[in-house]
């Protein structure tokens, strides 16, 4: 999109987009669109759903920039809000796993070499619920502590844990057999 | 952390899906700025009420009919929730509706119809087998296009097997609005202050801000982070 470089923290753009400047909203949407964009494909496994999913979360993000307090990381905040659209998302699209999801992996299945990705890694994934599957988006695509996960999620530390390990436990039976 | 024999295949299998596309900002922020004109946009409605509850809402002048004190009440009370319905605030009524004109069939048909989900819809076949006619269902569209207290009752909801709107006493395109809107209306909502998990638009979600809402795809979920059902809202009740 061709913008500058950040120059204003995420905090200072959530202050400025509660007091309506519209600027500063596009500046949030450009830093954030393609990061959003990862996170809600990941955890809707459609690129329509996860569109949507990235709209919603940005409307909400508009309604309610007014709500967020800057001893908050701008970034945390931010998942906090989309994992939660993208939660609903999947409940109102009748929780059932995308039909897309599997050919959009894959086909990014065949641009790799990987075995784990031929294991269909993805279709595993869209069997869970989508909060295991928001945290497991979390860590291991976003790199968020288990800490932050669980600010995000509203959860505790153990709750993260437990999810990253019976997500594991569910990859390891669905894939099972190669691990 | 300790590495898990294959984690690092759980990470790279999310390095390669595709980017977001071309146009994604310019199109959220026209659909955010869409969205807030649409959010604004209050229909004007007609409230009837009995001392029973409200007993019809139309689609036309912001007229209101009541007789006595309760009726009141219940008129102004509908206003309040149907304001924060179409604010995208609220995913469900604590109103007492009146049903008493409707005949039974209709009256089943629309308790049938209310135990549609927030931002879900079903088909008019559905809704018959609901309301313990499956083979009824023309009349089932019948008593549904008759319903006196729309958008309390969702007949909005109830759309055709081929995924075709149906009709709406409203007009489609307010019944199209309504299910974009309720798709915009977060339906199990936990408060992370208590630990509790509420409808939208409960007293005891509203008390909380954006900080303190974590979104949940069932109440299995909920327990499953540690959340509880509200009692007041009981939002086990919709699953």
């Amino acid at each position: 999109m061709g913008r500058p470089p950040r120059t204003r923290s995420d905090a200072v753009l959530l202050e400025r987009v509660a007091a309506g400047d519209e600027d500063a909203f596009a500046d949030l949407v450009g830093r954030y669109q393609a990061r959003f964009f990862r996170v809600a494909l990941r955890i809707l496994g459609n690129e329509r759903d996860a569109e949507d999913g990235v709209q919603l979360a940005f409307l909400r993000v508009f309604r309610k920039a007014g709500s967020y307090r800057s001893d908050w990381q701008g970034s945390t905040w931010l998942y906090r809000v989309l994992t939660n659209v993208c939660v609903d998302v999947w409940r109102k699209r009748g929780r059932q796993p995308s039909i897309d999801a599997a050919s959009e992996v894959e086909e990014a299945a065949a641009r790799t070499h990987s075995v784990a990705l031929r294991l269909d890694v993805h279709g595993a994934l869209a069997r869970l619920p989508a909060e295991m599957r928001s945290v497991v988006v979390l860590r291991f695509s976003e790199d968020l502590s288990y800490e932050e996960i669980a600010r995000v999620r509203g959860v505790s530390i153990n709750t993260v844990k437990t999810q990253l390990a019976r997500a594991k436990r569910a990859l390891r039976s669905h894939l099972k057999g190669a691990w | 952390m300790g590495r898990f024999s294959r984690e690092e295949d759980l990470a790279a299998a999310f390095v390669r899906l595709p980017e977001s596309p071309a146009g994604l900002d310019r199109r959220v922020i026209d659909f955010v700025r869409g969205t807030i004109d649409d959010l604004a946009h209050l229909p004007e409605l007609d409230i009837e009420a009995t001392d029973r509850g409200v007993s019809r809402v139309g689609f036309g002048t912001g007229r209101t009919r009541t007789s006595g004190a309760a009726s009141r009440r219940f008129a102004e009370q509908a206003r309040e929730e149907l304001a924060e319905f179409f604010g995208a605030e609220r995913g469900y009524f604590t109103v007492p509706v009146d049903l008493s004109s409707a005949r039974p069939f209709q009256r089943a048909v629309l308790e049938a119809a209310s135990r549609i989900p927030l931002g879900e819809v079903r088909s008019y076949r559905w809704v018959a087998a609901g309301a313990g006619n499956s083979a009824a269902v023309r009349a089932t569209g019948s008593a549904l296009r008759t319903n006196p207290v729309p958008l309390l009752v969702p007949c909005h909801r109830v759309i055709r097997t081929d995924g075709s709107l149906g009709g709406y006493a409203g007009g489609l395109p307010l019944k199209q609005r309504l299910l974009l809107l309720e798709s915009r209306i977060p339906g199990l909502v936990g408060l992370v202050a208590t630990k509790r998990v509420c409808r939208a638009g409960c007293a005891m979600e509203k008390a909380g801000d954006e900080l303190d809402r974590v979104v949940f795809s069932s109440i299995e979920s909920a327990r499953a982070s540690g959340y509880r059902p509200c009692r007041s809202c009981r939002p086990e009740g919709v699953e």
